[in-house]
């Protein structure tokens, strides 16, 4: 078995920061630390960053309530003041950052502003930009969508739209659509318009 | 002699000795600071972050148990801030501690639980977890319940410090496990069943098998009395609930290194119950042992010993109280009037090999074995080989001298595996070419010794230790605490509770040694205690007064039942020279071995009382120093100290749950 090298916590920070949520920074970070980092000796950090990491995918989710965001806040400044050593301390003052953002309270309410936490968002394409070319659903992995290419000799058309629930937001699709008809947008958003 | 230093806590100024735990002089000063992971006498390791104090110079709180105190330290224990530190632990390990208070049999003796009444928690406000480990019952000794287990880590560092090794970390973080290598059971991962991890553990995750049911905390009675099964003598507290033992466990003090009691000690009480004890005297009538009154019993014995006259032996073991000891002494000498009198003491040493000074085994920085072989794992003198790696484990240096290598020499500094006595005027002679002694005695029986490079290691390591302690068998005793007269102390240790105290009281043989009434000098032969002989010896009489029914009192004549020593009073001499204290856990209409020969004497019309505790106290003379003695191997008290220990507790491991492990094979 090799022996895979321990990552630094300003390292873990750096990666955490190539996200744009500070939830998903902040879950990312607290996962990274519990695989590797978190040696487990003092109490405060050990299990303050387990019941972290619970309240934390409560609001990736979408149950995430104001009580997680006053817990994560009340473990990290403990953890700063009670932590055995640096990287708990560190950890603390990293996670104290994020949750400084308004973005955390918009979650409790369903939405990432950020469009990246995956269970508060949705895939949709715009059928005025569609030109159903068909590319998307070559690259769709897990068959989520509809639609078939537009043959000249045919006059009607099933229209390309994104079975929600098999939809992952893998991101695939919006990669190849060359007229960026697939949009992200909140799950909770309700189309009141055909354009956006 | 240590200083002691000014320390200010929480506003009071208290006199404490310089350099102590600040955990441990807070509550000295009457102060307690909690702390769930720290154990008395090891060094704090700063896991629970529960002692977290202030102390003025110092930026932000620092953990208490890894700090000592110093003139002038300013100690607040208690703030806003530190409080809410507390709490907020506490709430994190009741979330993922069942909450179980009702049933469980800690209630009332759990530290989670007193934090969490200090700390007002009632339920956490974290999310709970649960783990849904299974418990390890497969012993009938120690039961591990993981799922109670808040990751205090002070059951695997015990473990660790005493050299068993069986539990450790497995996983880390809130998913941890306590358990052993593999996560096999208990007895298939080498536990000797010792139960030091029950009295260490704060909550109900590692508790006594059969404790379910038995009774809640305090409901009980604790009675602090010491166990006569070995040579090692342990304090033991005993918890009795109407009229009858529930448990046992160690009770010498939490910060000394003799805290700890083998699967003997603390299981061994099953047998005081069981079917294999003696309770009715017996008179064999008609080639059948009956069960008779004791006025019966008692006039019949009598009239034996008034029809035998001098034609008598009295046999006895060294486990007996120095009172029954003084009581059994006067009988024979006053009432019977016969000269024959020994006991299982001469059989591994005499007046001259096993008393010795008084000693302090907690304050020694430096401990010398000469031919002893303690083992936890053989329950030979278990308490002495646990209290000597906990030491070593502390930062105290082991010499170990002894003629074959042991598992004790595994630990050892230094090794001298030979000829010990060569090896012992060796090492002496090693001191005093360092000038260390100028005795002209000395220097004279030391002439001829070689000394090796080992042997000047170990000279080295004497010279520079403050407080060295010799534990000597009692063969070497006389060459090994030569050592002693340069620098140190030297006990002898016996692998019998009371030795030195039967020695005291005069029992000494006199007339026909052990050996010869066990083969049957006399017309009859009065056995007191429980004598490992197999075979009747051929005697016309046997009259055996004991606490079992072992074969050899399957065979006695007249049988008369004694208490056994959780059911008597009374005091012993322990290894270190010290006066120990037994007293009595539960009641019993079976009277003692003292008891039995007051009416013994009274029916032959002598009056002899039971002797006062002044009257044993003038007995106790031990020397101060030791006596220069030639470097030699006493003869002929070779004796198989293992098997011997095991002989002599048989009836109690036959008797009790102790037999699982003969049967399981654990034993070996």
């Amino acid at each position: 078995m090799t022996e895979v090298k321990e990552k630094k916590v300003e390292d873990i920070k750096k990666e955490a920061e190539l996200l744009k949520c500070p939830v998903q920074r902040s879950l990312y970070y607290v996962r990274e630390f519990l695989n590797g980092p978190m040696c487990g000796r003092c109490f405060p950090c050990e299990m303050g960053t387990y019941e972290a990491r619970i309240r934390l995918e409560n609001l990736v989710n979408g149950n995430g309530s104001v009580s997680d965001i006053d817990a994560l806040r009340r473990i990290m400044n403990y953890m700063l003041t009670a932590s055995m050593c640096m990287k708990g301390k560190n950890t603390a003052r990293f996670v104290l950052e994020w949750l400084g953002s308004e973005d955390f309270n918009a979650h409790t309410k369903g939405e990432c502003p950020q469009m990246e936490c995956k269970g508060l968002i949705r895939y949709r394409i715009i059928p005025e930009l569609c030109i159903m070319c068909g590319e998307c659903k070559k690259v769709c992995k897990f068959n989520a969508l509809l639609g078939e290419e537009r043959k000249p000799f045919q006059s009607g058309f099933l229209p390309f739209e994104i079975r929600q629930r098999r939809c992952t937001r893998c991101g695939e699709c919006i990669k190849v659509c060359p007229t960026k008809a697939i949009i992200i947008e909140s799950k909770a958003a309700t189309v009141t318009s055909a354009k956006t | 002699m240590t200083n002691n230093v000014n320390i200010t806590i929480n506003g009071k100024t208290f006199q404490v000795p310089e350099g102590m735990n600040l955990i441990e002089a807070a509550e000295l000063c009457g102060i307690h600071i909690p702390n769930l992971c720290y154990i008395k006498g090891m060094r704090g390791i700063g896991a629970c972050r529960l002692c977290l104090v202030e102390i003025e110079g110092q930026k932000g709180p620092v953990i208490a148990c890894t700090t000592k105190v110093k003139e002038g330290m300013v100690v607040r224990t208690e703030t806003e801030e530190i409080r809410e530190i507390r709490k907020f632990v506490i709430d994190l390990i009741v979330s993922m501690h069942p909450l179980d208070c009702m049933t469980c049999t800690k209630a009332g003796v759990c530290r989670l639980q007193d934090y969490a009444y200090e700390f007002e928690i009632k339920e956490s406000s974290f999310t709970r977890k649960r783990f849904g480990f299974s418990p390890d019952e497969g012993n009938p000794f120690i039961k591990r319940d993981p799922d109670y287990c808040i990751l205090c880590g002070r059951c695997v560092r015990i473990c660790k410090a005493q050299g068993t090794n069986v539990l450790d970390f497995m996983g880390r973080g809130v998913g941890a496990k306590v358990t052993t290598a593999a996560d096999k059971p208990l007895q298939e991962s080498g536990c000797t069943f010792c139960g030091s991890c029950i009295d260490v553990c704060p909550v109900n995750a590692i508790l006594e098998a059969d404790r379910w049911r038995k009774g809640r905390e305090w409901d009980y009675e604790r009675i602090t009395s010491t166990c006569l099964l070995c040579g090692g003598a342990c304090d033991i507290v005993v918890s009795t609930m109407n009229g009858r033992i529930m448990k046992i466990n160690a009770s010498a003090p939490e910060a000394s290194q003799e805290r700890y009691i083998c699967a003997y000690g603390r299981f061994g009480y099953d047998a005081i119950e069981s079917h294999g004890r003696l309770s009715r005297p017996m008179i064999r009538i008609n080639g059948e042992l009956r069960e008779v009154s004791w006025e019966e019993a008692l006039s019949h014995t009598a009239k034996l010993l008034k029809k035998a006259g001098r034609d008598t032996s009295f046999i006895t073991t060294g486990s007996i109280l120095n009172e029954d000891a003084l009581m059994l002494k006067n009988f024979v000498t006053l009432v019977v009037k016969t000269k024959n009198i020994d006991s299982t003491v001469s059989l591994y040493g005499d007046r001259d090999s096993l008393i010795s000074q008084v000693a302090d085994i907690d304050e020694a920085d430096l401990i010398i074995t000469a031919g002893l072989n303690p083992s936890q794992w053989t329950r030979a003198l278990a308490s002495i080989d646990a209290i000597i790696r906990k030491k070593v484990n502390g930062g105290a240096k082991l010499i170990v001298i002894s003629s074959d290598d042991i598992p004790l020499s595994g630990i050892a500094h230094v090794k001298l595996t030979g000829n010990e006595v060569e090896f012992l005027k060796a090492l002496t002679k090693a001191l005093i070419d360092k000038g260390l002694s100028k005795d002209k005695n000395l220097t004279k029986l030391t002439e001829d010794a070689g000394v090796t490079e080992a042997v000047l290691k170990a000279a080295e390591l004497i010279e520079a230790s403050k407080s060295p302690l010799i534990l000597s068998s009692p063969v070497l005793y006389g060459a090994g605490a030569n050592l002693s007269l340069i620098k140190g102390k030297a006990v002898s240790v016996s692998p019998e509770a009371n030795a030195k105290g039967v020695i005291l009281m005069g029992l000494v043989p006199s007339g026909l040694s052990i050996k010869e009434m066990a083969k049957g000098g006399t017309g009859l032969l009065y056995v007191v205690g429980d004598l490992p002989i197999n075979i009747r010896p051929q005697v016309e009489t046997l009259i055996y007064q004991g606490t079992y029914m072992t074969d050899l009192a399957r065979s006695a004549d007249v049988v008369l039942p004694v208490a056994s020593y959780l059911e008597t009073e009374g005091t012993i001499v322990d290894y270190l020279g010290r006066l120990k204290r037994v007293t009595k856990a539960i009641d019993t209409e079976i009277p003692s071995h003292r008891d039995i020969f007051k009416d013994l004497a009274k029916l032959m019309k002598v009056s002899l009382k039971p002797p006062k505790e002044t009257e044993i106290k003038k007995l106790i003379k031990l020397p101060s120093k030791a006596k220069p003695s030639a470097f030699e191997k006493k003869e002929g008290f070779d004796l198989d100290i293992r098997r011997f220990i095991e002989q002599i507790n048989a009836p109690v491991i036959n008797n009790s749950r102790l037999l699982w492990l003969k049967e399981s094979g654990v034993m070996v």
